[in-house]
């Protein structure tokens, strides 16, 4: 299905933005400017955009470690998501959580869970609370071809099947969990295999062609909406960088990397805009202008930024109940 | 003969030269083959052994759940969970198999299991890559918990815990991988459930396991400076504790510090600190000072992990506080 021109220069523009956010975050993690380890979607944009993009703002968002573009795109100011990357106290989570914790619930998006499989469980209760209160809000959980070994991914893709909740189980095949091919983990030809056990309906479709990502969420969004339960989408792509930024990805062939950086989900899309869509180079070139600013923007914002107050680690941890301070 | 390697290095050592030694011995995990897992502690054991160690899915439940099964059938795995946080997956298989098996079957199986995996904060990881995960699993009879603060220790300990017949949890720390120190090149085993003195004092004992040993120590060098000495104790297994070098230090010197890494309520140090009080009140002549963690999740801003972890300093102070009560 094509999309229309203007959603089209729209998705390119999130997709551009995701690339060169974490083009940022990959500069200053490599200068030791961000603490830690990030993992970058590089590759994957069209996953990351198409999804959100078929999403509303009231339906519940559980982005991966990968999850970065998708964050960006659920309704936070990047700058607060591109601060909470630094551990800034401007970031959206005061710091305390870092790339693999970026979290708004104003937005719905859960954000990620450092344990693998865990999101899995946790979408069926919103789906479950959406379905109690009688809203028609979906729940849609990214997860890598590797978690999909975890327990609690079949648990809860059996528990969802049998009550017919509305979640979307996105399942991103980049090839890869750390070192370890799809292959060598899973028995299935095909991922999206894993849904027919459960009577799942399922889809395998390239993920790196943003048109057919939105047409295919949002089949299953609205099946989700209509109660018929959960679905499955197979979403097949590569990650550019290795697992982390600096990963050397030694456990790869080379030619492999070649061969997914010529089907680029940028250049792909902005092909189509240009020859089918008859966008002018000129259009493209503002909206990456206009991106480029904005991210020049956030940059500044984090970098002036102050770092937190220790003491705020004791904020939040209960609700009704105050923790030791240190002596 | 002796050199200086890695605590991570000499991990890999025992792994390589208890498989060396006995046929049984395999290693399954996420990534620990073909890369030589995520912290590199298998590497070159599959070039060598390629039958012998195995990249599983992510799936810790069925990772130590597969290790218990091929340990009562014969074997000695060797299970690595790539982040001890992560040991919560495998929550069940841990405490209600991995712990009981040997119960269950009294004499005739045995579970045989080393549970290997790094923990610990100061990597700037935020709260699911962090935990100390000792107290999570202090209250489960049947398990062995080890702690190694050295390669020296890592190497020995690790070698002991394979041959174990009773299943070890073997936590390293990750802030320790890239530490070196002296470690024989030929196997040697360190006795399991035994603390070692690692600085004679009489004034006060620390207790310390694994990263807290380091600045027990750095303490005791300031709390030199303001004469008093410190006696500094390394308890390498917390599970059982070697509570005979603890009772022997606290006759001596009267006063006791228990440095540990993680949160406060319910932590290992509230054990050492409990049996002391229980079992030699009289010995005492000031409260016992524990020093940790703060009992909040861990933070991912360094300002904010820093703030979470203990240092020295606070050890001095507790120290302090206890020889001047
Ligand atoms: C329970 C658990 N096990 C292991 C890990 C460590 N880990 C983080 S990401 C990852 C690989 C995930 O692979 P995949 O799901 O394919 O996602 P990708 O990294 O390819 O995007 C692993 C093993 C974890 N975070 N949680
Ligand atoms: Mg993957």
């Amino acid at each position: 299905m094509a999309l229309n021109k203007e959603r089209l220069k729209s998705l390119y523009r999130d997709m551009y933005l995701i690339r060169n956010f974490e083009e940022l975050i990959k500069e200053y993690a490599a200068n030791g400017t961000i603490p830690g380890f990030v993992h970058l979607s590089t590759g994957q944009e069209a996953c990351e955009a198409g999804v959100v993009r078929a999403l509303r703002t009231t339906d519940y968002k559980y982005p991966d470690h990968r999850g970065h573009g998708a964050i960006l795109l659920c309704g936070t100011d990047p700058k607060y998501v591109m601060a909470e990357i630094f551990g800034r106290a401007t970031g959206i989570n005061g710091g305390r959580g870092g790339s693999m914790h970026v979290h708004d619930w104003s937005c719905h998006n859960h954000g990620f869970n450092g344990i693998q499989g865990s999101t899995c469980v946790t979408a069926l209760g919103t789906a479950f609370a959406a379905k109690y209160r009688h809203t028609d809000d979906v729940s849609a959980i990214f997860m890598g071809d590797g978690t999909l070994g975890e327990g609690t991914c079949h648990e809860s893709m059996n528990m969802a099947a049998t009550w017919k909740l509305p979640v979307i189980y996105c399942l991103i095949n980049n090839g890869y969990a750390i070192s370890t091919p799809s292959k060598e983990a899973h028995p299935q030809e095909e991922l999206r295999q894993w849904a027919d056990g459960y009577g799942v309906p399922s889809w395998r479709i390239d993920g790196n062609d943003i048109e057919a990502v939105v047409e295919i969420t949002e089949e299953a969004v609205n099946l989700a909406r209509k109660g018929k339960g959960p679905s499955l989408i197979e979403f097949v792509t590569y990650r550019w960088q290795g697992h982390f930024a600096g990963d050397p990805a030694s456990y790869r062939p080379a030619e492999e990397l070649e061969y997914w950086k010529k089907r680029d989900p940028l250049i792909l899309s902005k092909k189509v805009l240009i020859e089918r869509e008859g966008v002018t180079q000129e259009e493209i070139s503002a909206i990456e202008n206009e991106v480029d600013n904005e991210l020049q923007a956030c940059l500044k914002f984090t970098l002036d930024s102050p770092w937190p107050v220790a003491c705020d680690a004791l904020t939040h941890v209960y609700e009704e109940f105050s923790v030791e301070a240190r002596q | 003969m002796s050199r200086v390697i890695t605590y991570a290095k000499a991990i890999n050592e025992a792994m390589i030269q208890e498989m060396e030694r006995d046929e049984n011995v395999f290693i399954l995990g996420e990534d620990v083959a073909k890369m030589g897992g995520d912290f590199g502690l298998t590497q070159g054991i599959y070039p060598r052994w390629p039958d012998r160690i195995f990249d599983t899915a992510l799936s810790e439940s069925a990772i130590v759940g597969l290790a218990n099964g091929a340990a009562i059938a014969g074997l000695r795995p060797i299970a690595e969970i790539m982040f001890a946080d992560f040991a919560g997956v495998a929550f069940d298989q841990i405490v209600n198999s991995t712990a009981k098996m040997n119960f269950m079957f009294q004499e005739e199986a045995n579970c045989p299991v080393v549970i290997r995996a790094p923990q610990g904060a100061g990597i700037r990881c935020a709260y699911h890559h962090s935990a100390v995960v000792e107290s999570w699993f202090l209250n489960t009879p049947g398990l062995v918990i080890v702690s190694p603060a050295s390669p020296y220790e890592a190497k020995g300990l690790l070698i002991s815990a394979i041959r174990s017949d009773d299943p070890v949890l073997f936590l390293e720390h990750k802030v320790l991988l890239n530490a070196k120190g002296e470690v024989p090149q030929e196997s040697y085993a360190l006795p399991l459930g035994k603390g070692v003195i690692e600085r004679d004092g009489k004034d006060v004992t620390i207790v310390a396991l694994q990263l807290t040993v380091k600045m027990a120590l750095e303490a005791a060098k300031e709390l030199e400076k303001e004469g008093i000495a410190a006696e500094i104790i390394n308890l390498r297994t917390i599970k059982p504790y070697d509570e005979e070098l603890i009772a022997k230090s606290v006759a001596k010197t009267s006063r006791l510090v228990i440095a540990q890494e993680g949160p406060k309520v319910g932590g290992w140090a509230a054990e050492i600190s409990a049996m002391v009080s229980e079992k030699y009140f009289e010995y005492l002549e000031a409260p016992i000072q524990r020093v940790t963690c703060l009992d909040v999740p861990v933070s991912f801003s360094p300002v904010l992990e820093d703030y979470y972890m203990l240092n020295a300093a606070d050890i001095v102070a507790a120290a302090k506080e206890a020889v001047s009560f």
